[in-house]
């Protein structure tokens, strides 16, 4: 069906990301040079953010595979295209493999010959074990968002729909159970294991959650930009903006609830080999941060969002988006970076951002948005398959 | 059948029945378009385009149960920080005696309960109910109307009733299977 | 559009029936209430009611028993303080919470299946509750002494609860939750009630039902509010369902001790407490729809969809079980690793295995969907994943408290013949109120399945 190629508009947010990512990856090479250690850190804070938004798009394509519902279809090809980036987030990978030493403390020699605890977790944390692990998750990942386009693609071409969508929902089933465990040991072995001491069993979950918001967020801006523009204008109507509304307030309050559920158990336990975390990360300046977690992260956008009629209302809504997706950038930091300093616990050095945070986040952003668009413009806009699309489409011509 | 004076009898409006939900929503479009304001229609479950057709505005409900769950959250903080820290200051494993992460489950489920009954008290108030006596189960088919019959109502109270015009203006309607008196 | 919009709507009507072909607002009405309002009660009902009235009477037995000895009766003594006791609390309120997930959070998800199973699901949180707050409020020992420490009200010796505790959140949590689940369950009543009203042939059941009707007359106005009314609640019931189990977790995940303390209990006591739930509305509902010929409004395509829920929410249990293996490992600490080595390989590792048989395994034949669309089966797994979830609570509760940091103190633990009767006594009161909730109440929401009617039988227009 012709028409359905992605707007003009986005040939000018494309350049636009390439710019940034090429400025972005300029600034990184210059701090390569002054302070290679500091680049390493900040690229993993880069790299994790943008990734979880690629992973959060896969995520809720599976979901929606098993849930339907016209909400996903709407959306479909942006989820798509966002979790198509990610084999080329492999790449992106190798300066944190490359930077295992300086980001982790347990690559250390030093350090696991003098620490007890960490020496007994090289067994699970070491370098080649990392690596394998890392090579699996994006072999999953790339394996599951190449499915799902395939199958996506042949339902386009009208190839055989009940087995196609039957299809599609196993994927969905299979697919979120690796998704599961594939996120979780990712935020383990990248995130949580940059303090090797502290543990959370839920801290996989906390890591889904965010993705989806993360994602979520994302696709909130994009459906309001080129929402009103053809071919998305054609399908779009206020009750998806609601439904997708919705579906950003549920997961802002799953993150609140998951984030405070943490907190409260720690606080409560309040055992030395825990409380730590916390501790480091309500001082020094950082108890900003965490506030400004509470406020914009919970407070505002779930009180914003209980209001029926700013759900409804595309521009208001990606308003809210682009504030979470920002304050996600925040909570990010907030998670990971006390500990990339290097220390832990009390005494920990206070909160002082580094200009390569902005510019790693700069770089791997321009690059990650440069795919998106990429992939995004490679295929229909809508999934002219689905029945309940092709009625819109069809209902809109005549 | 009671009469209040000696004229003609008081009654409670005139009532149009029914058969499918579509005739109801129409003729309560018709009837309001006539400029009849105190209609009530009743059928046997919610439609939504009916409370549209009447000219319904939004219910108040949900401004009053945020007020409820507001109140409960102040009122079950208020009592949890007033009891732990002023009443009864107490060191209970070390704990701050503001101890705000704990205060947190108690004060949701309070703003939970407040809110909560405020929407069933508030939806019973609005609906003012409970009504023990209301005239129109004095029509003897309106027993369907919680099975599968729809009915329209026009009030006499309603400033443009006329006991003739209406009942004619309710005849003429498509779809109207029967019109009758609502008696006191 | 009815004329040109062929595929989407088909596809789902041939094989999504939530409702069997031929019925209309008239048929729905009928059906349901007269089983409600029929004069000749069925003689298996009575043979129910009966084997269930008596289990009521070992729970009244061994409560007097408890009242007049102490709660020694029951095996429970340091170090395991807490045995069956909390085991069966946990146990019961996982259930309730099925009832309130089909109710609300279906209801705001727009999820037309949940419409002929949300009555009874409701009516089954609130029995669930009900047995579920026996056995602390006993516990106590005496429970008349218990108030003042419980509830927040000034008396005479000028002291308050401790609101840092984790039980005192579980008295607001669950009384709210009963509170709430009562008042959702009536407001959803209450138009039926005036069906029932209208449709009851003796007088003194007219009062009945029209007294609860409290003068409902289906108006445009009442149901304008109501909608509004019953949306708000849906919304407030969804949160508070999950803050229960959460609360409930929190009992013990806020303590210290190895096999407690993990920050993975909230959700994962969350998608257990729904995972037995479902069980349950599974092991009602089969025999249920059997019983009274409801399979016209409970279709397999309700069966189906809880056995997929179930499925879903038992891998999310299986995830926690990961994790928290997982992270035994992983924390280094001493005291962890061997919670998990005792679970898995101590005195009690039977019961471990079991569970994992239980509740991960067998519920992995519910990907296969012959499997899942048999009654049979399904009523067999729903009794395993039963059994299974009041394993996980023993696992959790005794077998982490008898041998925690100090060898010295370590001990063991067994149920006594008064925590098995407190335990099938409240099963007999649970199905005590069920029988007497489906011979004299709507089993099954008449008015909201008059909504899911098409137009053509008298539905709702569709604009």
């Amino acid at each position: 069906m012709k028409g359905l190629q992605a707007p003009a508009a986005l040939d000018g947010l494309q350049k636009g990301a390439l710019g940034a990512g090429v400025a972005g990856l300029l600034l990184c090479a210059l701090g390569f040079f002054t302070n290679a250690e500091q680049l390493y850190r900040s690229w993993l804070f880069g790299f994790l953010f943008w990734t979880g938004i690629a992973i959060g798009c896969l995520s809720i394509t599976l979901i929606h595979n098993l849930t339907g519902g016209l909400w996903g279809l709407v959306i479909r090809r942006l989820l798509e295209a966002g979790a198509r980036t990610l084999p080329w987030m492999a790449v992106l990978f190798l300066p944190v493999a490359f930077g295992l030493p300086h980001i982790y403390p347990w690559a250390r020699a030093d350090v696991v010959a003098a620490d007890a605890l960490v020496r007994m977790k090289t067994a699970y944390l070491n370098a080649p074990f990392f690596l394998a692990r890392a090579v699996f998750y994006f072999g999953v990942w790339f394996l599951l968002s190449h499915m799902q386009s395939r199958w996506s693609d042949e339902l386009d071409r009208g190839v055989n729909y009940l087995k196609t969508s039957r299809r599609l929902r196993g994927l969905g089933g299979a697919g979120l159970l690796l998704m599961g465990l594939t996120i979780t040991f990712s935020a383990v072995d990248w995130a949580m294991s940059i303090n090797p001491h502290w543990f959370s069993t839920v801290y996989g979950v906390l890591f889904m959650v965010g993705q989806a918001l993360s994602a979520m967020a994302f696709i909130i801006v994009c459906v309001a930009r080129f929402g009103g523009e053809d071919p998305l204008s054609r399908v779009l109507r206020k009750e998806q903006v609601h439904d997708l509304g919705k579906l950003m307030l549920a997961f802002v309050m799953l993150w609140a609830y998951i984030s405070f559920t943490q907190f409260l158990i720690i606080w409560a336990g309040n055992l030395p080999e825990e409380i730590p975390f916390y501790i480091q990360r309500l001082q020094g300046g950082w108890q900003y941060l965490a506030l400004g977690l509470v406020l914009f992260h919970f407070a505002l956008p779930f009180a914003v969002l209980l209001s029926r009629d700013l759900k409804r209302n595309a521009r208001t809504l990606a308003m809210v988006a682009a504030l979470v997706l920002a304050i996600r950038v925040v909570d990010l930091y907030w998670l990971i970076a006390p500990d990339l300093a290097g220390h832990h616990g009390a005494g920990a050095p206070g909160l002082h951002p580094h200009w390569m945070d902005l510019a790693a986040l700069l770089a791997v952003g321009g690059v990650w948005l440069t795919l998106f668009v990429r992939e995004l413009r490679g295929r229909p806009l809508l999934p002219v398959g689905e029945p309940e699309i092709k009625e819109l489409l069809e209902a809109r011509a005549s | 059948m009671r009469r209040r004076g000696t004229g003609t009898p008081d009654i409670h409006g005139v009532m149009a029945e029914f058969n499918t939900p579509h005739d109801v929503v129409e003729a309560a479009h018709r009837v309001h378009a006539q400029g009849y304001r105190k209609v009530d229609a009743y059928s046997p479950y919610p439609i939504e385009e009916l409370s549209h057709a009447l000219g319904f505005h939004h219910s108040p409900l949900p401004l009053l149960v945020l007020l409820g769950g507001i109140f409960g959250l102040v009122a079950v903080y208020g009592l949890q920080y007033w009891s732990a820290v002023i009443e009864y200051p107490m060191n209970i494993g070390g704990r701050p005696l503001h101890s705000w992460p704990a205060f947190v489950v108690p004060t949701f489920d309070g703003t939970i309960l407040f809110a909560s009954l405020t929407a069933v008290l508030g939806v019973l108030a609005l609906n003012g109910l409970p009504e023990p006596y209301h005239p129109v189960f004095n029509v003897p088919t309106f027993a369907l109307a919680s099975r599968d019959k729809f009915f329209l109502c026009i009030e006499a109270r309603d400033p443009k009733f006329d006991r003739d015009k209406t009942r004619d203006l309710l005849r003429a309607l498509p779809g109207v299977v029967d019109v009758v008196e609502v008696e006191h | 559009m009815a004329e040109h919009a062929p595929s989407a709507k088909r596809i789902q009507s041939e094989t999504d029936a939530l409702i069997a072909p031929g019925h209309t607002l008239a048929s729905i009405t009928e059906k349901i209430a007269s089983l409600a309002l029929k004069r000749r009660t069925p003689l298996g009902w009575f043979v129910g009611f009966g084997i269930s009235f008596l289990l009521l009477q070992a729970l009244l037995y061994t409560l007097a028993v408890l009242l007049f000895k102490g709660v020694g009766v029951w095996g429970i003594n340091v170090p395991v303080g807490w045995g069956f006791d909390i085991i069966n609390l946990v146990w019961w309120i996982g259930i309730g919470h099925a009832g309130t997930l089909i109710s609300a959070i279906l209801l705001l998800l727009r999820q037309d299946w949940r419409t002929s199973i949300n009555r009874f699901a409701e009516a089954m949180t609130l029995f669930a509750v009900a047995c579920a707050v026996i056995f602390p409020v006993f516990h106590t020992g005496r429970p008349w002494l218990a108030a003042y420490w419980l509830f927040p009200y000034p008396n005479t010796m000028g002291l308050w609860p401790n609101f840092r505790s984790p039980l005192i959140w579980d008295v607001f949590a669950i009384s709210t939750y009963g509170t709430v689940s009562a008042l959702f369950w009536y407001v959803g009543l209450i138009p039926d009630m005036a069906t029932l009203r209208d449709r009851a042939k003796s007088k003194a059941w007219k009062i009945v039902y029209g007294m609860a009707a409290m003068g409902w007359r289906g108006s445009a106005r009442h149901w304008h509010n109501y909608e509004s009314a019953y949306l708000l609640l849906a919304g407030l019931a969804t949160p508070l369902v999950i803050s229960v189990h959460t609360v409930v977790s929190l009992d013990f995940a806020a303590g210290v001790i190895p096999g407690w303390h993990a920050t993975i209990f909230p959700p994962y006591f969350v998608a257990g407490a729904i995972y037995a739930g479902f069980a349950m509305v599974l092991t009602l509902s089969i025999p249920l729809r059997k019983a009274y010929g409801l399979e016209d409004f409970i279709t397999m395509k309700h069966l189906e969809n809880m056995a997929k829920v179930m499925l879903a929410t038992g891998l999310i249990v299986a995830y926690g079980y990961t994790m928290e293996a997982f992270m035994a490992w992983y924390s280094g600490n001493p005291y962890e690793k061997f919670m998990m080595a005792n679970r898995m390989g101590g005195p009690y590792a039977v019961f471990y295995w079991l569970l994992i048989l239980c509740n991960v395994l067998a519920p992995n034949l519910l990907w296969i969907k012959n499997l899942r669309t048999n009654t049979t089966f399904l009523f067999l797994i729903s009794l395993v994943v039963g059994v299974g979830m009041w394993l996980e609570r023993f696992v959790i509760i005794p077998v982490s408290l008898h041998r925690d940091f100090l060898p010295s103190s370590w001990g063991s633990y067994a149920g006594t013949r008064y925590d098995w009767s407190a335990f099938l006594g409240t099963i007999g009161l649970f199905l005590t109120l069920f029988f007497l909730f489906i011979r004299f109440m709507p089993v099954i929401s008449i008015f909201e399945m008059r909504t899911i009617l098409p137009e053509g039988e008298g539905g709702e227009p569709k604009s």
